[in-house]
């Protein structure tokens, strides 16, 4: 029996969006350009044009064990150079940034291939070999899972998700590693660890709010949808725990 | 599930109070202009403490604005107050970290250096073994020697070192029985007296359960658990408790009679307040780890104060756990972090809590006709999969309505953690309250475990991931190393011995679960009398009182040492 990935439940906008962003079949929109060395400079791993430190030689140079896991699966293209593992993470704002901690997660997870996600509340982080995370982290600058001034990228110090915007819109960031300049236009100033760029990398300007709240993928009864309007959605987790219950009690059916 | 009305905002007045001049509905505000962290009293009397301490020991200490972040202090949003809950008192965060804290240190103190020790052994061998007559004049005197020696004097022995009565004076002996002829020939002043303590249906019940046994409440000198650990507790008692009946009932020192004694002292009649913990976790009885949340529901006092609101009891319970197991066990004793303060903090500040926990009260009565404020065995719900569902979902929706519509409720619990704790603590409280039954607590608890994190696409941090997603499937289940029931489960259960922000709400659902049926007790009658003494250090009926007190400064503590160092 072929297997169809079912994304989530529920019947809202909410839910379709995170089913959108999840399924690898469906094509997220290019809402800006970023350049290459744009997201080098903001990952701030390595210098641009520098090579790419390695944790090990090349898997073309390298004795390789007999081993049939190697044989069946395909090393992404970092692996095979040899590349160290770097990260990016991302702080998503709670007023309708496009992406969440957990969605996120369960987005590059359908989507990427070798990475190590972690989630938490305030932040997300995706680790993996640094040429794909490079590559990895472009598409999700570029396209409708990121908002300049709801979505920021942070290595530390993310505190923010939860807060009230700043009055430019902006979400608050105690090292300002971005700000929003004259032409209203984003611009990272500080990498994600808050070391200071030598030039500014711009990701456009804040998108109004009848994008954000048509791309959102947190239910939010002020600023957007009210998870209790999405019924599926709740009836669909109380079965979830209602089956975890009963079979973890382990009992004897009649 | 179905919204209520409820107009009543219990946080309302504290958001108003934090945030002075802004619309607590507003989801815009100004930051970066608050002058770092010397926009807090405290920080800056810490900053001045540390460049007095720096001048005299020639070491360098706090310095914020140039370790923080390498030059860019705390303090870029407001660093705001806190109201302790239901006691109109604000203070800073720093005020509730359990280092500035005395009344925080205090309630351990008293829980660590206390034992129950029953007397029907000892009195048995007196009376059987070496033909001893014990009377109330005997058990008595015994008292009054006893009440000398625990302290730390000599009884029996010549040129004995003993300790100075200042530095031990939070240190006594009572005793309590069900047999109330007993109780009116024990002199007032060593007795705790349950018909004055309690109301007289827990009273009664409480005396049954005692019935005509003697027991002795014991608490060692704060100084010495401090100075040894929770293990030392029963050896100090037992030690002085062997002394004492060689003194009074003039037995020979060295007569085989007193292995007895010293063995019913140390083992046979001792009630440890926490049980020992495995190798891996290392630690003696009588350490927060092994404390049994039916045991700590029974510490905490409230519901003998507040018989009719077990809402209110609960929530104690909840301010005094989550201080105790997160704060001390896992922040301190076993992480060595900071910051857990900020999580435990969460639960018993600024009425956040106790409005989502009201809010289920107001929905038990409305949906299902339980009166909280009356509670009766015979009241309570069964607890089936569907009520307990329906209960989780609507405690849990609307607390997190609540934080979307007053943004700055949320910038309050800016932490998921934080959210999760107390959403989930609502939810367990409001099933294990209106049922009767902790472990339909414990599963309403991770209902709105997996509905929070569905409905904001995070919980808390990577910790949740473990406990609170395969929660469900434990909650129910008595299977050895998988379930249990929720009294005899503690901080050191299978999948709670890791997480910080749970089990301090976990021992508040066990104990609401008798509280909303109006149990004189959860799990131990012995402990639920021994904590009752007014004559404790700490005031156990009123915790998060307490703690106010001790961040205003105003709590004083025991384990004095003044007396015996310089005058600074």
């Amino acid at each position: 029996m072929a297997y169809t990935p079912q994304y989530g439940p529920g019947t809202s906008v909410v839910a379709e969006n995170r089913r959108r962003q999840m399924n690898p079949n469906v094509e997220l929109d290019k809402v800006r350009d970023v350049t290459d060395e744009d997201v080098v400079l903001v990952l701030g791993h390595r210098a641009p044009g520098s090579a790419y430190p390695t944790a090990h030689p090349p898997l073309a140079e390298q004795q390789e064990p007999d081993c049939p896991i190697r044989k069946i699966v395909e090393p992404t293209d970092g692996a095979k150079a040899g590349d160290r593992v770097r990260y990016i993470q991302f702080v998503d704002s709670m007023y309708n940034g496009p992406s969440q901690p957990y969605q996120r997660t369960y987005a590059e997870c359908y989507r990427f291939r070798g990475i190590d996600p972690g989630t938490l509340s305030g932040r997300q982080i995706v680790e993996c070999r640094e040429r794909d995370l490079e590559s990895y982290s472009k598409w999700l600058i570029e396209t409708e899972m990121f908002e300049p001034a709801l979505t920021s990228i942070r290595g530390a110090t993310v505190h923010g998700h939860s807060l009230r915007l700043a009055e430019d819109g902006l979400m608050f960031d105690m090292l300002q590693r971005c700000i929003i300049g004259d032409e209203g236009v984003v611009t990272y100033v500080k990498d994600q660890i808050g070391e200071p760029l030598d030039r500014a990398v711009a990701v456009g300007k804040p998108l109004d709010d009848a994008w954000v709240k048509a791309h959102s993928t947190i239910f939010h009864s002020l600023v957007g949808l009210a998870y209790r309007d999405d019924v599926e959605y709740i009836e669909y987790i109380q079965r979830i725990h209602s089956l975890r219950t009963k079979y973890g009690f382990m009992p004897v059916e009649e | 599930m179905a919204k209520i009305e409820r107009s009543q905002k219990l946080f309302l007045d504290a958001l108003k109070e934090k945030f002075q001049g802004q619309d607590p509905e507003s989801v815009k505000t100004t930051f970066y202009n608050f002058n770092g962290v010397r926009q807090s009293p405290r920080k800056r009397e810490f900053m001045a403490a540390a460049k007095g301490i720096e001048m005299e020991r020639g070491i360098s200490m706090y310095d914020p604005e140039h370790c923080h972040l390498g030059g860019m202090p705390m303090g870029q949003r407001q660093l705001m107050t806190y109201e302790v809950s239901n006691t109109g008192v604000f203070v800073e965060g720093d005020d509730l970290h359990f280092v500035n804290n005395a009344a925080m240190q205090q309630m351990w103190d008293d829980i660590r250096r206390t034992v129950v020790v029953g007397m029907d052994l000892a009195h048995a061998t007196l009376q059987k073994r070496l033909g001893k007559e014990v009377t109330p004049e005997t058990i008595n005197e015994y008292l009054h020697i006893l009440n000398h020696a625990m302290p730390g004097a000599a009884v029996v022995q010549e040129h004995m070192v003993e300790t100075h009565p200042g530095l031990v004076d939070d240190c006594y002996v009572k005793v309590f029985t069900g047999d109330d002829a007993m109780a009116d020939d024990i002199e007032p002043q060593f007795l705790i007296n349950i018909d004055k303590l309690f109301t007289s249906e827990q009273a009664e019940v409480l005396k049954a359960q005692v019935g005509k046994s003697m027991y002795q409440a014991i608490h060692i000198p704060t100084i010495v658990s401090r100075t040894c650990d929770g293990g030392t507790t029963s050896r100090w008692s037992a030690m002085q408790i062997g002394m004492s009946f060689i003194a009074a009932y003039r037995m020979c020192a060295g007569e085989a009679a007193v292995a007895d004694l010293s063995f019913a002292a140390k083992h046979a009649g001792v009630s440890q307040m926490a049980s020992i913990l495995p190798a891996r976790r290392a630690r003696g009885p009588n350490e927060p780890g092994g404390i049994k949340f039916g045991v700590f529901s029974d510490i905490i006092q409230a519901n003998r104060k507040y018989p009719n609101d077990p809402a209110r009891a609960s929530l104690e319970v909840v301010g005094a756990g989550t201080m105790l197991f997160d704060q001390i066990w896992l922040g301190s004793y076993m992480s060595g972090g900071v910051g857990f303060t900020q999580y435990a903090t969460a639960a018993y500040t600024d009425n956040i809590l106790d409005e989502y926990t009201y809010y289920g009260m107001d929905y038990l009565k409305d949906k299902y006709g339980f009166d909280y404020s009356n509670p009766d065995p015979a009241a309570t719900i069964t607890p089936t999969q569907e009520i307990v569902n329906d209960l989780a979902t609507e405690v849990n929706l609307n607390a997190m309505e609540q934080y979307e519509q007053y943004p700055t409720m949320m910038e309050d619990h800016f932490g998921g953690s934080q959210r999760a704790g107390v959403m989930a603590a609502a939810c367990g409280l409001t099933c294990s309250i209106g049922t009767g039954n902790s472990n339909a607590g414990l599963n309403g608890w991770y209902l709105s475990m997996l509905m929070h994190k569905e409905g904001w696409s995070r919980l808390g941090f990577f910790g949740y991931d473990l406990q609170d997603q395969c929660g469900s499937a434990n909650s129910l289940s008595m299977e050895p190393d998988r379930g249990l029931m929720g009294e005899l489960r503690g901080p050191n259960y299978p999948n709670y011995a890791m997480n910080v922000g749970h089990q301090g709400e976990y021992a508040a659902i066990v104990g609401g679960a008798h509280y909303g049926r109006g149990d004189a007790f959860c799990f131990d009658p012995l402990v639920k009398i021994c904590f009752a003494d007014p004559s404790l250090t700490f005031d156990f009926s009123e915790p998060r009182r307490e703690f106010a007190k001790g961040a205003i400064r105003e709590f004083k503590p025991a384990g004095e040492r003044s007396l015996i160092i310089p005058a600074r």
